[in-house]
């Protein structure tokens, strides 16, 4: 049986060559992308996967958007382009500028329909974007189109969701899951937000991880440009190191 | 300017990297010295002296005839093996390659990569120098040890000590420095271009410059050259376009690896058929964006094959490309942390635009950031 297996592995590589077909242990690694946020401790390979769809999670409020905008705001002082796929036409650049990012560098593509935002990932992933922020959900027909291009050209993908469908989470080589645990307030004022992010699904690396994080808005006398928004890793009181998803 | 010089053997000597360890001599009987091993320098043999001369003082060394072609060859694949690590890159068949890394962001992977590939073409750890021109680059190479890097800083103090033999200069012009009482080139930088210019000439005025660091000489820069192709000619002609798919799919392949070396893509395609009764039959395209991949050239050379109605059965198969873009996108990933190529990024934007529209695609400029209204926040 192994051999005839092998038989076949050599034919195919033979017809089609090398690259045809490839055993799982012979592929290289994926190269992170240091994002220098903590993000890249709950990832396991000390940076966002490039060539592979990351996803924040979680419901309302829980920090995944302010997280999202400092990844978004670092891409765009390292990479030559920085996309926004906008499914829902709630993006506003004006949110970004707390993180001082390059504006230069950033292109937002507005998609009236989910249709148009696969199509437009796919084809920037697939001419070598260097980060793309999709911010929504595309079908399950583009996800294809979008793992191989990304694959070839090394683009890092994030996605940010309420609650990911089936596909569209199994296409996600990474996925965090964010729950707020506490607001913070402080002289009667709310400032922040802490919550808690959690590697639900890696295959990257074993999928054991979860940190506290806080987030202070931009508040107070300064406006908002010249306030920078502190997202920061506080030390969890109760740390479960469970391997909670366990998809390779 | 931050030059990166890497030396080497002689390229000559390269050609046999068996005889790495042993006193070789490169030369043209009743000719002289074109190349000489390190192990063959204690015996006195240097090069340009008569061959005869040579072997009467190492007659142990191993005596090669020289071969120019295969040294530019092996020139051409060095050059190319290094393309895109520096904007502009020199080598020269006497072991020199030259790194202009000025402006890459980051000139250390770059230097490290070179090393990397100057050993995996010659067989050796090569001498590094890190100097603000290539005379001062070279020098500096010359003084580490191998696989080492030497840096200099201020060109002028670490050429001061060094001896005037290190210049470009014959014989005669160094005897008449030395009765000069020129011994050093600190000595010969102190003095004017133009009073050494009175003494040896022209090359007089350039060994001053040389000698103060100021580097009159600029780098010659390679560029892959411009056409390449590759054929097949079949033992019985062929009718099966399955069999066809298969032997364009490995000219595909050998091209592509061709223009990996030369850090080539392919901006001209053309494929001619070759058909039993004499005759031939070709297609041709300009493409956008250069290809330089196998898949790429495969895709398009792939969709021709399988929609061509040849006439006859075919004998023979070429694909040529034409014209070869020269600096192109590799080269730009240098200054781009990380991604792809800006036309191809550009490129499909334009596409979605014409597809869905222009507003479709925005690109936030600020404008009036602080404005109470966000649509005129941004332009």
């Amino acid at each position: 049986m192994q051999e005839e297996l092998n038989v076949a592995i050599n034919s195919i590589r033979v017809r089609f060559g090398s690259q045809a077909l490839t055993r799982a242990a012979e592929l290289p690694p994926p190269q992170p992308w240091p994002s220098r946020t903590p993000i890249d401790r709950l990832t396991g390979i000390g940076g966002l996967p490039r060539g592979r769809l990351t996803l924040l999670t979680g419901s309302g409020t829980c920090g995944k958007s302010t997280l999202a905008l400092l990844l978004l705001a670092g891409a765009t002082r390292e990479f030559a382009h920085a996309m926004v796929i906008d499914t829902n036409s709630g993006f506003d650049p004006w949110t970004l500028l707390p993180f001082y990012p390059e504006l230069s560098a950033l292109t937002v593509v507005r998609a009236p329909a989910p249709e148009i935002a696969g199509e437009a990932m796919a084809a920037l992933a697939k001419a070598g974007a260097g980060f793309i922020l999709l911010i929504g959900e595309v079908p399950e027909h583009w996800l294809g189109p979008l793992e191989s291009g990304a694959n070839r050209s090394g683009t890092v993908m994030v996605g940010v969701i309420d609650a990911p469908g089936r596909a569209f989470a199994h296409a996600s080589s990474l996925s965090v899951g964010l729950s707020r645990t506490d607001w913070i307030w402080e002289r009667g004022q709310l400032v922040g937000l802490r919550t808690s992010a959690r590697c639900v699904k890696n295959r990257v690396a074993p999928p054991l991880g979860e940190t506290e994080l806080e987030i202070r808005y931009p508040l107070g006398a300064k406006s908002l440009f010249d306030h920078q928004v502190h997202v920061t890793e506080v030390p969890s009181l109760h740390v479960e190191l469970e391997c909670a998803s366990a998809v390779v | 300017m931050r030059i990166c010089c890497g030396l080497t053997n002689h390229l000559e000597l390269a050609r046999r990297p068996d005889l790495y360890g042993n006193p070789v001599v490169v030369g043209h009987w009743e000719e002289h010295v074109v190349a000489l091993s390190e192990e063959a320098m204690p015996f006195g043999v240097m090069p340009g002296m008569a061959l005869r001369q040579a072997e009467h003082l190492c007659p142990q060394a191993t005596f090669l005839p020289p071969d120019p072609e295969a040294a530019a060859h092996l020139r051409e694949l060095i050059s190319s093996a290094l393309y895109d690590l520096a904007p502009t890159v020199e080598v020269r068949v006497e072991g020199i390659a030259w790194l202009d890394v000025s402006g890459v962001p980051k000139p250390g992977e770059s230097i490290r990569e070179a090393r990397r590939r100057l050993k995996t073409a010659i067989g050796r750890e090569p001498r590094l120098g890190l100097a603000p021109g290539p005379f001062s680059a070279r020098l500096a190479a010359a003084r580490a040890r191998p696989g080492r890097l030497v840096q200099v800083d201020k060109a002028s103090a670490f050429l001061a000590p060094l001896s005037p033999h290190e210049l470009p200069l014959d014989a005669e012009q160094l005897e008449r420095l030395d009765l000069l009482g020129l011994r050093t080139l600190g000595a010969l930088a102190a003095m004017g271009p133009r009073e050494l210019e009175s003494q040896l000439g022209r090359a007089g005025r350039h060994a001053v410059l040389l000698a103060r660091g100021l580097e009159p000489d600029e780098l010659t820069p390679w560029r892959p050259p411009l056409f390449t192709s590759a054929h097949r000619q079949f033992e019985s002609s062929i009718e099966d376009r399955e069999a066809l798919l298969f032997v364009a799919r490995a000219l595909c392949g050998d091209l592509a690896e061709e223009l990996g070396l030369r850090g080539a893509g392919a901006k001209s395609i053309r494929v001619r058929l070759f058909f039993e009764d004499g005759s031939q039959e070709r297609r041709d395209s300009v493409v956008r964006h250069p290809l330089s991949s196998a898949a790429e050239l495969f895709g398009l050379i792939g969709s021709w094959i399988k929609e061509w109605q040849p006439h006859a059965p075919i004998t023979e198969m070429w694909i040529e490309l034409p014209v070869l873009e020269s600096a192109g996108r590799r080269q730009l990933r240098l200054w781009a942390g990380g991604d792809g190529n800006g036309e191809e990024v550009a490129a499909a934007l334009e596409r979605l635009q014409e597809r869905h529209g222009d507003e479709v695609v925005y690109m936030p400029r600020p404008h009036l950031l602080s404005s109470p209204l966000p649509s005129q926040r941004f332009a």
